[in-house]
């Protein structure tokens, strides 16, 4: 699947060399920071994602729980709770969900997708009900920005963002746990014969992408001083394309994080190249389409040559 | 893979099902009468087709999401063909499905010969079918005025009483049998989704039987398109939307394994019966929409949760369930169905009898209900608008009934005014997405005798008595370019965010602004216009884009109330202090903004009146106050008000800026 990340960081730099002859104004360090710190929150979701996927399952219900866990974040705020603490709530009520569907996924063995497809509605609907679509407002000023200065918090932002990707590239490789994953999404029946506790990593990978979806609800919250309780539409299939278009296998034991940075880059860089470029924004959505199957043609292509010479 | 007892979750299921109809016969007027029992056919085909297509492409191990963006693509497809490239109809819509075989066979090609999973080819296609539809239309084309021979596809009864595309359905549910139970090749499909590589060497051609699967879905969400646009009078990019996860749900709780190599037709018509009838029900109960997806997903998890807890603990099994349809399922089947028949038919003769008359007004006794349509029920907009229409409510004695679509699905609109005039209210009061698509349904609602009311946006004149005009679009498009022209002095760049890129009334709102800005603003240049999909966040990260690319950009017209403080707050955290955002919003949304300087000015009426005058002249529309002739009415708290024509006028649209917004709260 490696040929999948090389078909898609061709048409990345192609795109990069178009965008330096037409518009050199994208390379400017204002607009890297802006198009980082907008889709920091999704990179964070897609590294959970990915070790979901890695395990050969899928939670389709990511955007519902940022959602609900954005909410949480307004709530705790407003309700005067300290910063530090706003955060860790928020972050251990989406690692609640993810465990839910875990529950599911993994005691009662309904499927990943169906169990996180009925997530995904329940969440989002049950969420539009209660709150009716309000807003939070009149939160402390100190919200914004976690009360330090915008530069303050947007290096929060960036290094609590480094830090867990670091983290993860790191762990997947060096750590038990992490080859673990590896082993359950190759063959889960062999990892369990082999002495990994299949069930319960499983159970913890969801809980993981749970807590990583709360984390990004907060940073993303944080960069405004209100909350809009429709956050995160769409987020699932921005994150599970990240992944897919960095190359990891959709049915779990090949892929890697830096793949996933890769394809997280490709998918950030389209709307704004767009608007640079000054290409109509009706287009969108079938470039979009259209990277995903060229890389799975390319991947195809590349493939079919390695193997000719092989043979 | 161990094979459950299919029978058992389908017995559930008819259990289910019953269960929601005794329910709904009981809180849900008028829900247990033959004309129901149709009205829930008509709407659940669109979707029930794509639910039959997606069995086979499911039992074969496989998925396709494609299947709703296909629908937005053939209708968009159809329309040109039949428009632009003049074509008789049977010949556009031939060459649509046409489209829909091509591309089920792109989705067929790239699993079957590049080896490529169906999630990722099929979430590419997902993408792409729908950005077509957008490209070619740039989300703004909108066909209709199709011929009334076609419209009855949609919108027709047989015999004054069968839905026009019941036989449609009834041949593909026919086909599909057959294809799936009683043909080699759904034997094919159901080995390959219990094991590829087993069927391979079982001398299956696997290949071929993918490519035959996921063709047919293609096919077959070319045919839903052609229905959907027939029902709602209209094409457009955006139909379909969000159609394929409720198909994938409604195959999946009829017990259609989600990994492959077990599942039937007779199932899926199952879960799909259980997921419409909850629909209607809920509808006609007047309980909101959200409880739909809330008990969906719940039975969902629920039944698959169920029938793991019953079964005994993971251990090898050995096949023994046959998992063709017995012909004992299908007498059951058929005596279920000749029995719920009987019942209904029965009741029916009943409820005439008794009622001697329409079964309209039925439950409420003297007290005036209205039925209040928004748009989208999450929208800040409409959150507001609500609050006023639910204290003149109280105020007036009305029962008001406040439903609306919860997503993007122009098709639901219909479906809750549908739902309305079976359940029997005074007036429907409508604030329309789509004029071509819901005046059919507004014509039958005036036919019934119910009063039927526009607000916030009009449907076509002759389907409505009143329009309760709060501005035109027009007027605000002018207002908006007034507001720009003043931050620019009169020249000078500027750029728009709207919300959805074929949000109608954006649309409109745009041809406005560009035509006021072309007569009286000469020196003034629009850049781009962006989309933010009603989401701050996206148009926070369009705005700090536009900031970039076009230096010299000094004014931003956000016309969408969620992303008019997206757009302060990038400008805002720009530090240019040159640049000022002015748009369509709630000035408690905008207030921080405004004060801060970045937001100049927002447009918009008093949206808690116009609220509560909506729900004030339903009921005066009902009682027989507010007809044909009258030149003003007594409007409570907001004294008399002039009516002009058909036309009850709220007023003027209003500037919020520094000095007067804090005096407002909505």
């Amino acid at each position: 699947m490696k040929q999948r990340a090389i078909a898609i960081g061709i048409f990345w730099v192609i795109l990069l060399t178009v965008l330096t002859l037409r518009a050199p104004g994208f390379f400017a360090g204002g607009n890297l920071r802006d198009m980082a710190l907008s889709n920091a929150p999704a990179l964070l979701v897609a590294v959970g994602m990915t070790l979901v996927i890695l395990m050969g399952e899928i939670d389709v219900s990511v955007g519902s729980q940022f959602a609900v866990a954005t909410v949480v974040a307004g709530l705790a705020a407003k309700s005067g709770l300290p910063l530090g603490l706003t955060v860790l709530v928020t972050a251990i009520a989406g690692a609640l969900l993810g465990s839910l569907n875990g529950a599911l996924i993994i005691g009662l063995r309904v499927p990943s997708i169906v169990a996180t497809l009925a997530a995904m509605a329940f969440w989002r609907e049950l969420l539009r009900w209660t709150t009716g679509g309000a807003w939070i407002q009149g939160l402390p000023a100190s919200f914004q920005w976690m009360g330090l200065s915008q530069a303050g918090g947007e290096i929060v932002i960036f290094a609590a963002t480094a830090l867990i990707f670091g983290f993860f590239a790191w762990a997947m490789r060096n750590l038990r746990a992490g080859r673990g994953i590896y082993a359950i999404g190759s063959a889960s029946e062999a990892a369990r014969l082999a002495g990994i506790p299949v069930a319960g990593l499983s159970f913890s990978v969801f809980a993981l992408l749970g807590a990583l979806t709360g984390l990004a609800a907060a940073l993303n919250a944080m960069r405004f001083s209100e909350v809009q309780p429709n956050a995160g539409a769409g987020l699932e299939l921005k994150a599970i394309s990240a992944v897919v278009i960095g190359g990891a296998s959709i049915s779990g034991g090949r892929g890697n994080l830096w793949g996933t940075l890769l394809g997280a880059a490709v998918l950030a860089v389209i709307a704004p190249s767009l608007t640079f470029l000054g290409i109509n924004a009706f287009w969108e959505k079938a470039i979009q389409g259209g990277i995903i199957l060229g890389a799975i043609v390319l991947e195809r292509a590349a493939a079919g040559k390695r193997s000719a010479r092989a043979h | 893979m161990r094979i459950e007892n299919r029978a058992g979750s389908e017995r559930a299921l008819v259990g289910l099902i019953l269960l929601e109809i005794l329910i709904f016969a009981i809180f849900g007027p008028n829900f247990f009468t033959t004309g129901n029992a149709f009205e829930i056919v008509r709407l659940g085909v669109e979707l029930g087709l794509l639910a039959l297509a997606l069995t086979p492409v499911i039992v074969s191990g496989g998925i396709d999401l494609s299947v709703g963006s296909m629908m937005g693509l053939c209708a968009v497809a159809f329309g040109y063909l039949w428009r632009d490239a003049h074509l008789p109809v049977w010949a556009a819509g031939s060459c649509t499905l046409a489209i829909g075989l091509a591309g089920g066979a792109l989705n067929a090609i790239l699993i079957s010969r590049f080896k490529a999973a169906p999630l990722i080819v099929t979430l590419g296609t997902y993408s792409l079918f729908r950005g077509i539809a957008e490209g070619l239309t740039r989300g703004v084309d909108n066909f209709s005025q199709f011929p009334p021979s076609f419209l009855a596809l949609g919108q027709g009864y047989i015999g004054g009483i069968v839905p026009a595309q019941m036989p449609v359905f009834v041949l593909f549910t026919a086909g599909f049998y057959l294809l799936l139970h009683r043909s080699i090749y759904g034997r094919a499909m159901r080995a390959v989704g219990f094991s590829p590589s087993g069927a391979r060497w079982a001398g299956i051609p696997v290949e071929n039987r993918l490519v035959l699967a996921y063709t047919l879905s293609g096919f077959t969400a070319a045919v839903a398109s052609l229905i959907y646009v027939a029902h709602l009078g209209q094409a457009k990019s955006d139909a379909g939307t969000g159609y394929e996860l409720l198909a994938i749900t409604a195959v999946v709780l009829g017990g259609t394994a989600i990994t492959g190599g077990k599942g039937s037709i007779f199932g899926t018509l199952l879960g799909l019966c259980a997921i419409v009838i909850l629909q209607n029900g809920l509808r006609l109960a007047a309980l909101p929409a959200e409880l739909s997806g809330i008990l969906t997903s719940a039975i969902l998890v629920g039944t698959i949760a169920i029938g793991r807890l019953k079964s005994a603990p993971p251990k090898p099994e050995i096949d023994q369930a046959e998992d063709e349809v017995k012909n004992s399922q299908v007498a059951v089947l058929s005596a279920v169905i000749l029995a719920g028949a009987l019942i209904v038919a029965g009741t029916n003769v009943w409820l005439v009898r008794s009622l001697k008359g329409p079964e309209t007004k039925a439950a409420s006794g003297n007290k005036v209900v209205v039925g209040m349509l928004p748009k989208a029920k999450g929208d800040p907009y409409f959150v507001s608008c609500k609050r006023g229409a639910e204290a003149s409510a109280a105020e007036n004695g009305v029962e008001l009934i406040w439903d609306g679509p919860t997503d993007v699905d122009p098709a639901k609109q219909n479906e809750i005014v549908e739902a309305w005039i079976t359940r029997g209210v005074s007036t429907v009061a409508v604030s329309v997405v789509n004029a071509p698509g819901i005046s059919t349904v507004l014509r039958k609602a005036r036919e019934k005798g119910i009063k039927v009311l526009t607000w916030d946006a009009d449907a076509e004149p002759n389907a409505r008595d009143f329009f309760i005009n709060q501005a035109t679009p027009q007027g605000i498009g002018s207002t908006l370019a007034d507001e720009a022209a003043a931050i620019l002095g009169n020249k000078g760049d500027f750029a728009i965010v709207t919300g959805a890129l074929s949000a109608a009334n954006q649309n409109e709102w745009i041809k406005y602004i560009k035509q006021t800005v072309a007569e009286k603003y000469p020196g003034m240049n629009l850049v781009a216009i962006r989309p933010s999909d009603d989401d701050r966040d996206r148009a926070f990260a369009e705005t700090q884009t536009l900031l970039k690319v076009y230096p010299n950009m000094k004014a931003v017209i956000v016309i969408s109330a969620p992303a008019v403080p997206g757009a302060g707050e990038a400008v805002k955290q720009s530090g240019r202090k040159d640049v000022k955002v002015t748009g369509l919003s709630l000035p408690n949304l905008c207030k921080p903004y405004v004060h801060a300087g970045v937001v100049q000015s927002v447009v918009l009426w008093d949206t808690q009146n116009l609220g509560y005058l909506t729900v004030l002249a339903s009921k005066l529309a009902a009682e027989g106050t507010l007809h044909a002739g009258v030149t003003s009415i007594d409007a409570g708290k907001l004294g008399k008000l002039e009516v002009k024509g058909d036309n009850v006028l709220l007023g003027k649209p209003m500037v919020f800026n520094k000095a007067n917004i804090d005096k407002f709260d909505f």
